[in-house]
């Protein structure tokens, strides 16, 4: 990001004195717009637009196998791609770091503590019979453009993606002995909504200077010292927490960073809720 | 590897002041009883060795009971050629498990996961200007996986860059925190990791007191995040003074 020395200062002034660059308070996000239903043959997608930046997720559910360490739940994998279109340096392998980067966290986010408390999405839904079938779910996600604060539009998008999501009903046919495989049947008729109502929000706070603020723009990110960012379900309990950036943290910053990203998400959170539902509202009258 | 003669291994046991706590049963009636019998709030007995590996610039062996992590490094080396000109240094790190680490042959999936977090956890910390143009290399064997496997990498990393004398502005240490019900276990192991409600892994400056990486699974409440985080500062610090001591035995022995 090539910016002058007068640029940087005039961000990290606007930054200090509550007023940024484009207008925005230090705690005020970009306008948000939703799409659901943007992908018809995945089984849930959104599109999401915070300012310039720009991302879709995709859900894809296929039949699968438990793992033997857990075979009472299903399995969910995240994967994300950074486009070219976004970044030139995004081209080839230029990418990776961020994108793996950028799915751990959000694995982080979605999935709680490996008992399942706390977890975004309830693994023990997915099952169909214990140690033999199960569903697994693949959420992609793509960053078509890129101006900053990529994790938090990737966990909108996903948290709308998964409410778009509608897994088939599948009926279990005949009772098998235990070493074969069942034989089961995917209605074509019968879809369950996926249950969203602890799938949390992602909020990412970025330290300038002294000042944390939220959601970013690629300038803003550039003048960083480092972020957090935290993840907050319907409870107002944390969900995930990534330290991103080099530069060490006071511990009491951190701290303060927790009770302010909760106060942002209450208004995030809500938000978040009324554009998904009016996004699919939209996709049911067209 | 033997312990050298003479040198006790060294506890180190976070204290919180002016409370006992009774542990809390997840489920009413169980009791969770550490598998090693340790208290909920102590931390595994820990055995730093730095010298393990001759050909490296620099090299540590932890073992922080069943966990045996070795860390080699490597460098300053001259950059590929192919790469682009670069005026700070360049740091590429590597973790990877032995196929007898664990129980089950096959660790997989968290090798690319703990390289690139032992990158970022040792990126803050590393003056990359006194070296420009040149890599340091730092590759993490874990021999025997035993539980908060990626915090002992780290404060096994940070040992061996300070005994290839590469600059940095401090030792960093990383502990990390399960919570299991409403009982925090420092340092657990790969039972309680396997069943815990929530991690918590936290990597710090001790001299400095400053957190240089946090990363946080599962449910937390504000005051338990809180609590989780004041105990791991404490066994940071106490594990940054054993690897003080430990780097210290190590200049006194070679210039004997």
């Amino acid at each position: 990001m090539g910016l002058s020395l007068g640029e940087q200062h005039f961000i990290k002034g606007g930054i200090a004195q509550d007023l940024r660059t484009d207008g925005r308070k230090r705690l005020t996000y970009r306008p948000i717009y939703v799409e659901t239903g943007v992908i018809p043959q995945a089984n849930g997608s959104a599109r999401v637009r915070i300012g310039g930046t720009d991302v879709i997720a995709s859900v894809k559910a296929e039949i699968g196998r438990p793992s033997s360490l857990q075979p009472d739940k299903g399995k969910v994998a995240v994967f994300i791609d950074c486009s070219p279109t976004a970044e030139p340096t995004f081209g080839g392998r230029g990418g990776e770091e961020l994108s793996s980067e950028l799915a751990l966290a959000l694995q982080r986010c979605l999935l709680g503590g490996k008992s399942g408390a706390g977890a975004g999405i309830n693994l023990s839904s997915l099952l169909i019979k214990e140690g033999k079938v199960c569903w697994d779910l693949y959420i992609d996600g793509l960053v078509i453009s890129s101006d900053g604060n990529l994790l938090d539009a990737l966990g909108a998008a996903i948290k709308a993606a998964l409410t778009n999501t509608a897994i088939p009903k599948v009926n279990v046919s005949a009772e098998v002995a235990d070493d074969e495989q069942p034989e089961i049947d995917i209605s074509d008729e019968e879809y369950l909504q996926f249950d969203t109502s602890s799938v949390p929000v992602i909020v990412t706070l970025t330290k300038v200077g002294t000042h944390y603020i939220v959601d970013a723009t690629a300038e803003e990110e550039s003048q960083m010292s480092s972020a957090v960012s935290i993840s907050v379900n319907r409870t107002g309990h944390i969900c995930g927490l990534t330290k991103r950036g080099g530069s060490g943290l006071d511990p009491s910053v951190i701290l303060d960073m927790i009770s302010v990203a909760k106060h942002v998400t209450e208004t995030l959170m809500s938000k978040l809720d009324s554009e998904i539902s009016a996004a699919e509202a939209c996709e049911d009258e067209s | 590897m033997a312990a050298k003669p003479g040198a006790a291994t060294p506890t180190y046991s976070p204290k919180l002041v002016g409370r006992t706590r009774l542990p809390i049963l997840k489920d009413s009636d169980l009791d969770w009883s550490r598998p090693d019998g340790r208290g909920f709030h102590q931390c595994r007995p820990a055995l730093l060795q730095t010298g393990a590996v001759s050909s490296a610039s620099g090299s540590a062996y932890a073992e922080f009971g069943n966990t045996k992590v070795i860390v080699s490094v490597f460098g300053p080396r001259e950059s590929k050629k192919a790469m682009v000109f670069s005026d700070v240094g360049r740091l590429n790190c590597n973790v990877s498990y032995t196929t007898f680490a664990s129980p089950t042959i096959g660790q997989g999936t968290d090798h690319k996961e703990y390289s690139s977090m032992l990158h970022k956890a040792l990126e803050g910390v590393i003056m990359m200007e006194t070296f420009p143009k040149t890599t340091v290399d730092v590759f993490a064997l874990v021999l025997e996986s035993g539980g908060s496997d990626l915090s002992v990498v780290i404060s096994c990393a940070s040992l061996a860059l300070a005994d290839a004398g590469i600059m940095m502005y401090d030792l960093i240490t990383a502990v990390s925190v399960s919570c299991i019900g409403k009982s925090l276990m420092i340092d657990p192991v790969t039972e309680e990791e396997g069943c815990e409600d929530g991690s918590f892994m936290m990597t710090c400056m001790p001299s400095r007191y400053e957190i240089t990486q946090l990363t946080l699974t599962g449910e937390w409440t504000t005051p338990n995040i809180n609590e989780a985080m004041q105990l791991c500062l404490d066994a940071c610090s106490k594990l940054g003074e054993i690897m003080r001591d430990c780097l210290k035995q190590a200049a006194s022995a070679s210039e004997e």
